[in-house]
């Protein structure tokens, strides 16, 4: 069994500088890590940069445009800030993520920063446009979390750098809808979230979002921007086109994964035809 | 490498590989075996302990992690009024645990009651599914959540009018 060397930066900057390290693993909550792991002993790499504890990743701040919240926040310190401070979107996806102990473990930045599948939180964070900020010796790089799904709809997330702070935009939504859809306390190959959010101004849907994702991710600009501009409510025959155009979508996801993504698209722009 | 943390309000220390999960280290270096460490994956509730007051599965958090920091297990909440609330509150409602889940359900009864004064029924199910165990009646639980709350009321009360 490797024995490996755990790191304890007391700082940002001296994890910074740890970082680059080859496969060095960064190690908040863990939650990921450790639940898939079922031996007596735990396996980690050579390396481990614990950053649970590093102040500048645990720090949360409000302001009248957005949110801005520390790599290391937990879960269930996110759910404590209220739903005064929380778009919605968030809180339900938040909740939806594991059980109340794991919560007060796993953190937000880990639910974000996952490689091999979509985690929980991110279709919430796609809808809401969030901004990730990654870190280096170099500099920040701020990006947006709809940059993490590559073009054939997998996770792309950055190599290097360290997630620090992850900055969600403050903004009305007048309809939202959050489904989880497979088995809900882990996420298994058929587990996967529905995220929906809209907006109306004067009778006009102004904004229309829909994400996606598990193994993959679906998420279309395109078909949104042909969303937005019309008249409230839907006609069931625009809702329709529009449901189809999700469909002929979902042709990349297993078929209980795309009856399911469908039924849901049909729920969300329902919504909008009220 | 050696930790030094705060177990059940005692400073501690411990020689700790890098491959122990903190359950093991509290009950192979400590003895404290009303913890178990079954799963191995956070899932049973059965490894629960208090981190600096939070409620964790100790089975998923790496040993070296808790360095500098406050456990609490069954052992050392069972000293505690808080712990007598939660027991005689479980009385009070008829609730019954099986032997595996009894500790898990008292810990993470107490740790809603600490965040939700007075939670409501749907809040006392979603925090209990911590510990997926079946063998407890859901309405008994909710009616033991009431109970625990008066009881502490009065009890805070009581010492509020001495």
């Amino acid at each position: 069994m490797l024995v490996s060397e755990i790191h304890f930066p007391k700082d940002l900057a001296e994890a910074l500088e740890l970082i680059r390290r080859p496969g060095i693993l960064v190690f908040a909550g863990g939650t990921g890590i450790l639940r898939e792991q079922g031996g007596r002993g735990i396996s980690l790499p050579g390396e481990v940069l614990f950053v649970r504890e590093i102040p500048e990743l645990r720090r949360t701040s409000l302001t009248e445009r957005f949110l801005e919240i520390g790599a290391a926040v937990t879960l269930s310190e996110l759910l404590e800030l209220g739903d005064s401070a929380l778009p919605p979107l968030l809180a339900e996806a938040a909740r939806g993520i594991g059980t109340p102990a794991i919560r007060n473990l796993a953190t937000l930045g880990g639910n974000i920063a996952a490689r091999d599948r979509f985690m929980d939180s991110w279709p919430a964070l796609a809808c809401l446009d969030a901004l990730v900020e990654l870190r280096d010796r170099g500099g920040a790089t701020w990006m947006n979390v709809n940059r993490f799904m590559g073009d054939d709809g997998k996770p792309a997330f950055p190599e290097g750098g360290l997630v620090t702070r992850l900055r969600v935009p403050i903004e009305r939504w007048d309809a939202f809808l959050l489904r989880k859809v497979g088995p809900s306390d882990y996420p298994a190959p058929e587990t996967a979230v529905f995220a929906f959010a809209a907006r109306a101004e004067k009778g006009i849907l102004a904004e229309a979002r829909i994400a996606f994702a598990g193994d993959i991710a679906l998420r279309s600009r395109s078909l949104e921007s042909s969303i937005i501009g019309r008249g409230l409510p839907l006609s069931s025959r625009e809702a329709a086109t529009i449901a189809e155009g999700y469909k002929s979508l979902a042709a990349a996801l297993p078929e209980g994964l795309a009856l399911q993504f469908g039924v849901l698209v049909d729920g969300a722009l329902g919504m909008l035809s009220r | 490498m050696t930790i030094s943390f705060i177990l059940n309000g005692e400073d501690v220390s411990a020689n700790a590989r890098t491959v122990d999960r903190l359950s093991d280290l509290l009950r192979d270096a400590f003895g404290l075996l009303g913890l178990q460490s079954d799963c191995r994956c956070g899932r049973c509730g059965r490894c629960f302990v208090f981190l600096d007051g939070r409620l964790v599965p100790s089975c998923i958090l790496p040993a070296f992690s808790v360095r500098g920091k406050e456990i609490v297990t069954i052992e050392g909440f069972a000293q505690t009024e808080e712990y007598r609330d939660v027991v005689e509150g479980f009385e009070t409602a008829g609730l019954e645990t099986c032997g595996f889940c009894k500790g898990p359900k008292i810990l993470a009864m107490a740790d809603l009651l600490e965040r939700v004064p007075r939670p409501t029924p749907r809040e006392v199910l979603a925090h209990m599914s911590s510990v997926p165990c079946r063998c407890t009646d859901p309405v008994a639980l909710v009616e033991a959540a009431r109970a625990i709350v008066e009881r502490r009321a009065g009890r805070i009360y009581r010492r509020a009018g001495q």
